[in-house]
Order: C-alpha cells, then structure tokens, then sequence
C-alpha cells in the first residue's frame, strides 16, 4: 500500500482528506504542522507529501526546505491559497511537483495524487 | 453539541414532531421568533400530517432570515439532526468566484467536507446536469439519488438509444462518489440554478423514504426563494452603498471646486479675505430658520443651491479690475458702475452650467433690494429669489462687520441694528427676522 503524508494545520481538513485517500487504498499519515511533518517524513518514508503553504508553526516553503534535507526524491504537492501563489516559484525551485489551490476541486485531488504515486513504482 | 447523533432517537414515527420542536427551540432562540403551535401538539398528527405542519412552518419562518447562511446553517442543522445522516453540505453558486462553494457541512470529522475546501465549476458533470436541467430527464423530482442512477445504467433497455445521458450518468455517479453522496438536491430560484444539497447516506443504513424526498423538495424550492430574496436584498444594499459613495464623491468635487473658485476670487480683494465663505455660513445659519417655509420648499434643493450659490456669489468680480478692487479710497462712479457689473457677469459665468439650476439666477439678483431700488434690474419684493434675497442681508452684515477700505469694523450689535433699521426697504423682513433668530442661538458670530 502507497504511503502519503497529508499535512496541514487544520485537523478537519487533514482527517477528511485521511478519509478520502484511505478509501482510494492508500496508507493515510497526517501531521498538524512542519515539525510533525519532518518526523513523519523521517520515520515513515511517504511515496507523496501534500503540504499546505500556510501553516502556523513553520510555513510550507520552511518544511519543504528540511523534508528534501532528509528525503531528496519524495514527491511533494503543495496545497495553496490564491493568494500564496507567488510562494510557488519557491516551491518549484525545491522541486515541489504541483500546486493545487485551495477550494480545490476534489477530483484534481485525486487524479494528482494517483499519478504523482503512480510513476514512482 | 452534537448529542443527537445515536440513530436510535431518529425514529420514524415522530422525526417529523421532532424536527418541528427543534426547529421551533431554535427560533425562539436565535431568532425571538414565535409561531402558533397547535397546543396539542403536532405528535398526535399522523407522520405524513406531522412533516406538512413543519412545512408549513418551515417556509412561513424562511423569510424571517435575512442572512442567507444562517438559514442555510439552520437547515443542514435540521436535515442532519433529525435524519441521522452521515454527512451533509450545502454549496452555493458565488459569482464572484465563477463556482460553487462549501457553504456548510455537518457530520462525523473525516467525513464531513470541510467548509470552504472544496468548490465545484460549471464543468463539474454534477453541476452541469443540474445547470443544464437534464437532471429531469433522469428523475421527475429533479433529486438525483445514487442507487437509483446506478440502477438505471444496469437496465440496458432504459437507456439504449441514449448514449449521451448514460454517459452523463456515470460521470454524475462519479462526482457523487467522489462527495459520498447519496442524495444530491438541486435548488432552483426561477430559472436560476444556485446550490446544491449533498447527503450522505443515512446512518442507520436505511435508504430515504418517499416522504423524505418530498420533503426535500419542498424544502430546497423554499430555501433556494429565500436565499435567492437574501442575495438580493444584500446585492441591493450594496448598489445602494455604491451610489451613495459615488453622489457623495461627486458632490465632495464640485463643492470644493466651488470653494476653490471663491477662495480664488477672495484673494484677489485683500480687504475682504474671508468673506466669501463668511457669508456662506451666515447664509447656512439663515437657512435653518426659514427651511420650512413654503417659498424654500418650492426649491428643488434649498440647501444645496443655497450653499453653492453663497459660495459663487461674487465670483463676477473675475471681471472687476485690480485697480478697483484694491483701490484704499472711495470710488469714483465710473469704478461703482464697473463694480455693479458683478453680478451680471457672474450669471453669465455660471449659467451654462446645467448642474447648478438656479445658482445663476440667485447670483445675478443678490444685490437687489426688497423695494426695488437694488441693482441690476431693480426688482423687488418677492420677485427677488429668496436665496437671492438671504445672501444680500448676509453679504451686508460682513461687510459692516468686516475691515474694509473704506469703512472701518464695526461690531456686530451696530451690523444687526443696520439690518433692523432696514428690515423692509433694503433687506426683506422675513429673512432680517430669520437672521436675528439664528443671531441670538450664536449661530452667526461663534463668539456671541
């Protein structure tokens, strides 16, 4: 079973999403933050990252930085609102391989969640 | 506050009393409002009775909301509560946005979508179906229902020969699995499409009766009118902002051009610094005495032209040479006839200015006296505009109470005497009365 990490500092919008993949048979770990995000990295080695940019302990741009010190291949989707999109360049350039904009459309969701896990293996 | 949630309480036979109780606790909380009830309760009615009463009550309440989200929150409330379904939202059309967005949500976390996470655009096959009506080709309500779509495309005999809505259907099927969606309820308003109720399945796993979709239905026609009214009234009240700025930014410029074109007559008489927007404000001050007398209300706007017409009053002395105007000594009568102009050559510069009304008119005629014996055209009585005739008593009592070259600053009392003494011959007595009023209440000279 793929593994994927969701990370966002809303808990609503982690279990949903937990819920969502979980159902689409993939092995769901959430974290509440970037530093929860780094150990989750560290210990179980997810396929996919979907980071949320605003974030209010370290913000996703900080978090990708140390996830890719620890994991350089891990694929990450960033999770933005329009107004962050200039934070985008940032992302790309520490090889973020998508960004999807908050409200997002679910099957845009999915359908790069499962291509992005699919190419890996 | 979600202790409702066990299946077991949502039973059949008295959801309906049920849903009507909450429903009532609720307004009477949020809302202070009280609706009859019948006293011996709607329990003892038979359950199809029992959700008509709600109904009734339901739409008769809906109008009582006038913000739109509360009433939305307020009906997933009651869907969720009362039905034990696993999970509920509501998503409305916003323009603004060009999609339809999570407005509300209830149920278990993990379940429940998250307010404001997910939108939907026209190309959405849910969206589309509904946008486009062929939800009623498929269900004669307009709901559409997961099992029974799933159901259709199985009977091949139904849909041979429409290959478009078999397609159109199993993209729908998926865009409901995607929102676990049993249940999807279109709301209309007229021929606008504008939201959709999403329903999950219900907890105790038992499918949605018949009643229940009617329900929906009726439920979802009341809801989409009075969120439809809601949005209108706010769209409203926003134009309504708009213009208010708008005449109000307008209005700001052209008073102050006004102001600006009289401060740049003032300068040019150093004697009379000031004097301009003294007597407007005297002007002002007379106006509130007098602005309910039936000649003021004959004006289209008494205090507005009488505010820009006391502003521009002099602005004929543009042509009055430097010379004349600065000169220390008395006048020779060829300067006054040359000053005695002003008047006449301000009308001429405002009266091409279809804006101002009447200000030329009040300009031109603000130096005739009420018998007559005034300039340019020696008019009297009420024949002089009243503007006209307050911003002659105005411009006099500044001119006595002012420093001029020719006459040195008298105080008040003696302007006021002045202005009783020809209350009747120069100035007209109504508005000499109405200046001694407004004299009296300090509103003429701030430190009396």
């Amino acid at each position: 079973m793929k593994k994927i990490l969701v990370v966002d500092d809303e808990m609503e919008i982690c279990d949903f999403v937990k819920h969502f993949f979980e159902e689409r048979n993939y092995e769901v770990f959430t974290a509440f933050g970037g530093f929860d995000a780094i150990r989750v990295v560290k210990k179980e080695k997810p396929s996919l990252v979907l980071l949320d940019i605003k974030m209010s302990d370290m913000d996703g741009i900080e978090t990708l930085e140390k996830i890719r010190q620890i994991d350089k291949n891990v694929n990450v989707i960033m999770v933005t609102a329009v107004e962050d999109k200039d934070k985008m360049q940032a992302a790309e350039r520490l090889g973020a391989r998508a960004y999807i904009t908050k409200p997002l459309v679910l099957e845009e969701l999915e359908s790069a969640v499962m291509s992005y896990t699919k190419e890996q293996k | 506050m979600n202790l409702n949630r066990n299946p077991k309480q949502h039973k059949n036979n008295n959801g309906w009393s049920k849903m009507h109780g909450w429903m009532m606790d609720k307004l009477v909380d949020t809302e202070g409002a009280l609706i009859p009830v019948n006293p011996e309760g709607p329990a003892r009615l038979k359950p199809e009775l029992d959700y008509q009463v709600f109904l009734e009550n339901a739409s008769r309440l809906m109008i009582r909301f006038k913000k739109p989200e509360r009433l939305i929150r307020m009906i997933v409330n009651v869907i969720d509560e009362q039905l034990g379904i696993s999970h509920a939202a509501i998503l409305l059309h916003r323009e603004h946005k060009n999609s339809f967005v999570l407005i509300d949500s209830k149920g278990e976390s993990g379940v429940r979508i998250p307010v404001g996470f997910i939108r939907m655009t026209f190309e959405n096959p849910l969206i589309k179906i509904f946008n486009e009506r062929k939800n009623y080709f498929i269900s004669e309500t307009g709901v559409l229902v997961y099992d029974t779509l799933k159901a259709l495309l199985k009977n091949k005999e139904a849909i041979n020969g429409h290959r478009e809505i078999a397609d159109s259907i199993d993209l729908v099927i998926r865009q409901m699995e995607l929102l676990k969606a049993i249940v999807c309820i279109p709301l209309y308003n007229k021929k606008n499409f504008i939201g959709v109720l999403v329903l999950g399945e219900k907890v105790s796993k038992h499918k949605f009766t018949r009643h229940e979709m009617g329900f929906f239905m009726t439920l979802a026609n009341d809801a989409a009118m009075a969120i439809a009214n809601a949005q209108l009234i706010e769209s409203l009240q926003e134009r309504v902002e708009e213009i208010k700025d708008l005449y109000n930014r307008e209005h700001r410029i052209f008073i102050h051009t006004a102001i600006a074109l009289a401060a740049a007559i003032d300068a040019r008489d150093p004697y009379t610094h000031g004097h301009t927007e003294r007597v407007t404000s005297y002007c002002l001050a007379v106006a509130d005495e007098l602005s309910g007398i039936p000649e003021a209300l004959a004006y289209k706007n008494f205090k507005e032209t009488l505010h820009i017409a006391g502003l521009l009053h002099d602005v004929g002395k543009i042509g009055t040479p430097d010379s004349i105007l600065n000169k220390k000594g008395k006048l020779t009568k060829k300067e006054y006839e040359r000053v005695k102009e002003h008047p006449v050559v301000g009308a001429a510069i405002l009266s091409p200015i279809q804006e101002l009304g009447d200000v030329a008119k009040e300009v031109k005629y603000h130096q005739e006296r009420y018998d007559g014996k005034g300039y340019p055209e020696g008019i009297k009585g009420s024949d002089i505009p009243l503007i006209a005739r307050i911003i002659a008593a105005c411009d006099a009592f500044d001119a006595i109470t002012s420093d001029r070259p020719y006459r040195q600053r008298k105080m008040a009392e003696i302007a006021i005497r002045e202005l009783q003494a020809n209350s009747g011959t120069q100035f007209d007595p109504l508005v000499v009365s109405a200046f001694l009023l407004a004299f009296e209440k300090g509103k003429i000279l701030g430190s009396k």
